[in-house]
């Protein structure tokens, strides 16, 4: 009962963001096709950006809930945080990389789409509902961009042996995100104490974002003692990220969670 | 950066070998006590053994720096080798907590019997810990002398860190939890734990009334015979509400009038407020063929059966209205102390009031009635190592802040692609 079809503002970004990429690959030798691609990606961001105001008005309710609603935001902060990278550090590998992903999540969405509704268990109406997932949601989104520098990283050590690589970026997105998980983390420990009484209760779901926060931690302490070992930190930081997913998606199908108290998707 | 010898094993100092093997030994030691003993009771834990506990790990922490620095094992545990190690190990440990189903009785008897289905309170996890605070608290230790401001950031995530998870593991076994089942008019003044013993309560409370709110409820095609909403319309479910209109699966369909409360009159429903009242509404449907019909539905209460519209369908679907959700839910309750105050409090979800060092929070209701609930329980906690664990996070979190800054920028080789 949307007075406005959210198929067309996922459509209208998808496109925008597959046509600012393709322009893109030219956009080094002609100034017409890179400000092109600036303006369709940036378009892109906007366009999502105003689909998720006009579902929050819509819905009275921060749309945060289901995963599908969370797959939004997703796409919305890895368009902008992999567009920021490109502006701030050049990196035009991570324009392509987060722009794809962010139009896979945002395909995700189309070709399932969500059953938005108003309803919202009394459970989440609380102040820490949105700061908690949003900041999960971005520190999420920036360390995927870690998991691809790993990854590229990884492609290269076996196969473009001859280049140079470095794990910088890798490392920049690890802090930050990290600063984010923790307080992502931290939110729902204080917002826990609230709602259900207790501020760690080893819920499944708490479980796995422990097991996600200490790998990112163990990386960061291991990039600190041995900068040298390349190879075995991006293989750290790309089983990090698994774990990450596991703790996103894969929480809710694992036997473990029957009891969970944070599956709201019925 | 390869070192042409190799190190011999336990020779100072220490490094990962050696991290590996302890961590082993402990996991081994572990799971024998497990074997032997059977996990620990945590309540034997209990305050002031537990504080003694905390106090003398620390002492022990910061002794052994003070004056055994050039120990193997003392220096080795401050650095980041024990650091991985025992990070390593807790993540192991927690890993096989994320794929057993805690607090079980379904699980295999030798997981049981490992202490993998009661993670928490397990010897390996103990000792985990306990390697992972050692190593935590002494690299703030090697950090804190001599004091630099610049370390301040390191200061923050590191003693943040150790003094939340201290005392949260020892604070567990001081958090006392219960419930309060009241009942209208009913003055209560004891609660039952877990296992259903009764514990006095300093406060006693008085349920004046259980309100609760809910939302429209929606509209759903249904097999009449078994209940089941027809699969392929869940994505059409919409919101009941006067004027709505959809269509769902291939009906048109415009509510008329939606009445919150309402009781049924003869074969139509009218406005009512009285105990079990239930939604119900007037809908109009229009079937691809041109026919229109126009009906009551209602979901129903405890009170009153549900009502469906009959869609003269192949299969004999009807259209229902489904059971409202909630979206508040709260319970206004006299609270009395033992010193004699009284106070009106209301405690809702996600709302817990405080009361002598107690925290209320809204548990449940008796669902069968829904909002007409004569009854509500009330949880209630004290955790009087709270405070701790806040300092602690509430130091991480400024450290984590700190930890966002760290990023530097990438050197760029000649205006190199990257």
């Amino acid at each position: 009962m949307m007075p406005f079809d959210p198929t067309w503002f996922t459509l209208s970004s998808i496109l925008l963001w597959v046509f600012a990429m393709l322009f893109f690959i030219f956009s080094k030798r002609n100034r017409f096709f890179a400000a092109t691609s600036h303006s369709l990606f940036s378009a892109g961001i906007g366009v999502l950006s105003v689909f998720v105001v006009l579902l929050w008005q819509e819905l009275g309710r921060a749309p945060l809930r289901t995963l599908g609603e969370t797959r939004l935001w997703y796409a919305l902060f890895l368009s902008l945080i992999g567009y920021a990278t490109y502006l701030r550090w050049g990196y035009r590998w991570v324009f392509y990389y987060s722009g794809i992903m962010a139009v896979v999540f945002l395909g995700v969405n189309l070709a399932y789409p969500d059953n938005y509704d108003k309803t919202l268990m009394p459970a989440l109406q609380s102040v820490w509902f949105v700061p908690h997932v949003i900041v999960y949601i971005f520190a999420y989104a920036i360390l995927a961009v870690s998991a691809l520098v790993a990854v590229k990283g990884l492609y290269m050590e076996y196969f473009r042996k001859d280049e140079e690589w470095s794990m910088q970026l890798a490392d920049n997105m690890v802090y930050l995100g990290l600063g984010f998980l923790t307080l992502g983390l931290l939110f729902g420990a204080l917002w826990g104490k609230e709602a259900w009484g207790h501020y760690w209760t080893w819920d499944p779901k708490e479980t796995w974002a422990f097991l996600t926060w200490i790998g990112y931690m163990g990386y960061i302490h291991f990039r600190y003692h041995k900068p040298a070992k390349v190879v075995s930190a991006m293989w750290m930081l790309s089983l990090a990220f698994v774990i990450l997913l596991i703790c996103w998606f894969g929480v809710n199908y694992l036997p473990s969670a029957v009891n969970s108290v944070h599956s709201y998707t019925n | 950066m390869r070192s042409t010898k190799k190190r011999a094993i336990w020779v100072s100092p220490w490094g990962y070998s050696e991290g590996w093997l302890f961590g082993l030994g402990l996991l081994i030691t572990g799971l024998a006590l497990q074997l032997t003993t059977g996990g620990l009771d945590s309540n034997t834990l209990s305050w002031p053994i537990n504080f003694v506990i905390g106090l003398g790990f620390t002492g022990l922490i910061a002794g052994s720096w003070l004056f055994f620095r050039k120990n193997s094992l003392v220096s080795w545990l401050a650095r980041v080798p024990a650091a991985i190690t025992s990070i390593a190990l807790v993540t192991f440990l927690v890993l096989l907590m994320g794929f057993t189903l805690q607090e079980d009785a379904q699980n295999p008897v030798w997981v049981q019997k490992l202490g993998l289905s009661n993670m928490t309170s397990s010897w390996p996890f103990l000792l985990g810990m306990a390697f992972f605070l050692a190593s935590l608290g002494m690299a703030t230790m090697k950090r804190l002398i001599p004091f630099k401001t610049k370390n301040f950031g390191f200061y923050l995530n590191h003693a943040g860190l150790y003094i939340l998870v201290l005392a949260g593991l020892l604070g567990s076994a001081d958090l006392q939890r219960y419930t309060m089942e009241l009942h209208e008019g009913e003055i209560i003044w004891y609660a039952n734990d877990e296992k259903g013993r009764q514990v006095e309560m300093p406060i006693a409370l008085e349920l004046q009334s259980f309100n609760m709110e809910e939302f429209n409820p929606k509209l759903a095609v249904i097999e009449p015979h078994s209940g089941r909403i027809v699969q392929e319309t869940v994505p059409e479910m919409f919101e009941v509400d006067t004027g709505n209109r959809s269509e769902i699966y291939g009906y048109d369909v415009e509510i008329v009038r939606f009445l919150e409360m309402s009781g049924k009159v003869e074969d139509r429903y009218e406005p009512a407020n009285s105990f079990g009242a239930a939604p119900s509404a007037l809908v109009r449907v229009t079937s691809e063929d041109g026919t229109t019909k126009e009906g009551w539905i209602s979901s129903g209460s405890f009170m009153m059966p549900h009502s469906l519209l009959d869609l003269d369908h192949e299969y004999g679907y009807a259209l229902a209205m489904t059971i409202p959700q909630s979206s508040h839910y709260s319970s206004d309750v006299t609270i009395y102390t033992a010193s004699g105050d009284e106070r009106e409090a209301r405690i809702e979800v996600n709302h817990p009031v405080e009361a002598e060092g107690w925290k209320l929070y809204q548990y449940s209701y008796d669902e069968r009635f829904g909002r007409w609930s004569p009854s509500s329980v009330i949880e209630v906690i004290r955790d009087p190592w709270l405070p701790v664990v806040y300092t602690g996070i509430f130091m991480v979190m400024v450290g984590s802040v700190y930890l966002m800054t760290l990023g530097k920028a990438p050197q760029k080789k000649n205006g190199e692609e990257l």
